[in-house]
């Protein structure tokens, strides 16, 4: 895309920032889901007031 | 107020006397400390212009063990619980402990001031001295009642003492970083000039300022059970 | 409650990596979406603007926004960066501010302790990825992974003055102990930044060994400020979506406690005959 020599080392960490910030956020969200879901199982609805 | 902190301190320091832990213990522990750092050093000139640091950090991994002792003396008969129960003002209790604390700090540091003249051939000069005594009350009193406060935190039940280093070292970073660099200017390590120090005493000034406050206000809640 | 169609979700970019990785972001999220107990229409919606604005990030970021005349294509990392180092300051502010809130109204709103931990916990992912982010920026840019400047030093102080927020918040003990606790260690914390701060400022500053973090002015032109702005904007979404899906799974797992505490003492009375 860029028209400029890219040293071929600096993409790498480059890509490794973003992957790495994304799957880190990502992770983080599926745990907070994931123990919502489980937890929710086990509660009545009053315990739930936001939905 | 400061009727409960005389009481409270004067009590830690003759339990204190009596079992000399701090004496037998923690002193020992120190100077060790202080041996190993030159191990671990290479030359006699690096162990010279770090020594100002090697004491305080000697003095803050003293600290550590200072606090889980006098909060273990409390925790060992629920002597903070029934204390509050008889409504003891928490702020007392924690002036008073801390100036305990703040006591037996001062020994430890005038103790690894000598050992730093001894093994690391620092170097006391008259020109320095007010700005050492300074800084040592300063940082004494600094570490005193951030050590108390944290103390309170961690103290007791099982598993919280071992939150005491994690909490309590990084916030004492400003005076290690403040007591250092006055240290450093009092002793005139590495060319540094005793004027040079007086910026650093403002810092410990305002740590001090901080936690004096802070910590009367923050150690009712946090001993509250 | 009924998904969205997936495909609404893929946008078309130009690189296949790309695609995956929206891909991945998408199949995520619709899986997650199927039953999410923690979820209401607002955070649906803040879900998918979450998603859309990271995607443009990540076109505007990795392939839109020009290279830069110093920095060359190291300064991609400062969009992630920047947008990582802004959410992780409010989340402590946050923090800070519930906890203030917690000790003021000395009410059993419990809400704002589990909003103070939910964003503390928010908070400490993206101060490690600031500093992961900032790390390798700087191996790049000036071929080391750390300086002792004012702002790296007080980032760091606080990533680890905040684990050891979240290890207080596990002490155990009742909820109002653990709300009064952390709200304590949170406000000295916040407290102490300036100080720290200003120590480190004023240590390195007399030694002048080329400050490096004066090389950090970038001269930011139209695209470069816009994809800064699309990466603020995504990451404080991203933000109040986890935090908001955290408290409310603080919020379950206190009551359950409770529920369990009550339990046991139903279990102690009737063994009692009471």
């Amino acid at each position: 895309m860029s028209a400029a020599v890219v040293a071929m080392e600096d993409v790498g960490f480059i890509l490794a920032t973003y992957i790495a910030t994304f799957v880190g956020s990502v992770a983080l969200a599926a745990y907070y889901l994931r123990r919502g879901r489980r937890l929710a199982a086990q509660l009545p609805p009053e315990d739930k007031p936001w939905g | 107020m400061f009727r409960i902190a005389r009481l409270i301190a004067a009590k830690d320091l003759r339990i204190e006397l009596r079992s000399r832990v701090v004496t037998n213990q923690v002193l020992p522990f120190a100077m060790i400390v202080m041996v190993m750092f030159a191990f671990a050093l290479k030359t006699d000139e690096v162990v010279e212009k770090v020594a100002p640091g090697l004491v305080w950090l000697a003095t803050l991994f003293s600290l550590l063990i200072l606090v889980q002792r006098a909060f273990a003396i409390e925790t060992a008969d629920g002597a903070t619980e029934a204390m509050r129960a008889a409504g003891v003002d928490p702020a007392g209790i924690f002036l008073g402990k801390a100036l305990a604390l703040a006591a037996q700090l001062a020994v430890l540091e005038i103790l690894l001031l000598i050992l730093a003249v001894v093994l690391y051939n620092s170097k006391l000069h008259a020109g320095g001295v007010v700005l050492l005594v300074t800084t040592l009350l300063a940082a004494t009193i600094g570490l005193a009642l951030v050590g108390t406060l944290y103390g309170g935190l961690a103290a007791g039940v099982r598993g919280r003492e071992t939150l005491l280093p994690l909490l309590l070292l990084p916030v004492v970073a400003p005076v290690l970083i403040g007591a250092t660099r006055a240290t450093e200017a009092a002793l005139g390590t590495s060319g540094a000039v005793v004027s040079d120090g007086w910026p650093w005493l403002g810092l410990l000034g305002v740590f001090v300022a901080l936690f004096s406050v802070g910590g009367t206000l923050a150690f009712g809640p946090l001993i509250e059970e | 409650m009924p998904d969205t169609d997936t495909s609404a979700m893929q946008l078309t970019t130009d690189q296949a990596s790309d695609a995956a990785r929206s891909a991945a972001r998408s199949a995520a999220s619709s899986s997650v979406r199927r039953s999410s107990p923690t979820g209401t229409p607002f955070t649906r919606v803040l879900g998918i603007a979450t998603l859309i604005s990271m995607a443009l990030l990540v076109l505007f970021g990795l392939f839109l926004s020009p290279e830069d005349v110093v920095q060359g294509e190291s300064v991609r990392i400062l969009y992630i960066h920047v947008g990582t180092v802004w959410v992780a300051y409010v989340a402590f502010g946050v923090t800070a501010l519930a906890s203030l809130a917690f000790l003021w109204k000395r009410t059993t709103s419990l809400t704002w302790d589990r909003i103070a931990g939910a964003s503390a916990e928010v908070g400490v992912l993206f101060m490690a990825l600031t500093l992961f982010a900032g790390a390798i920026w700087g191996r790049l840019s000036w071929g080391k992974f750390w300086v002792w400047d004012a702002r790296v030093t007080t980032t760091a102080f606080l990533f680890i003055t905040y684990i050891g927020y979240l290890a207080v918040r596990g002490l155990g003990g009742s909820h109002q102990q653990r709300g009064r606790r952390s709200a304590v260690v949170a406000l000295l914390a916040v407290l102490e930044i300036p100080l720290v701060h200003f120590s480190v400022k004023l240590w390195r500053g007399l030694h002048q060994d080329g400050s490096v973090s004066d090389t950090t002015k970038v001269k930011l032109h139209d695209l470069m400020l816009f994809s800064l702005f699309i990466s603020l904007i995504a990451f404080t979404l991203l933000f109040v979506w986890l935090v908001m899906h955290r408290q409310r799974v603080l919020a379950m797992q206190d009551a359950l406690e409770d529920k369990g505490l009550d339990f046991a003492l139903e279990q102690r009375r009737s063994e009692a005959g009471l």
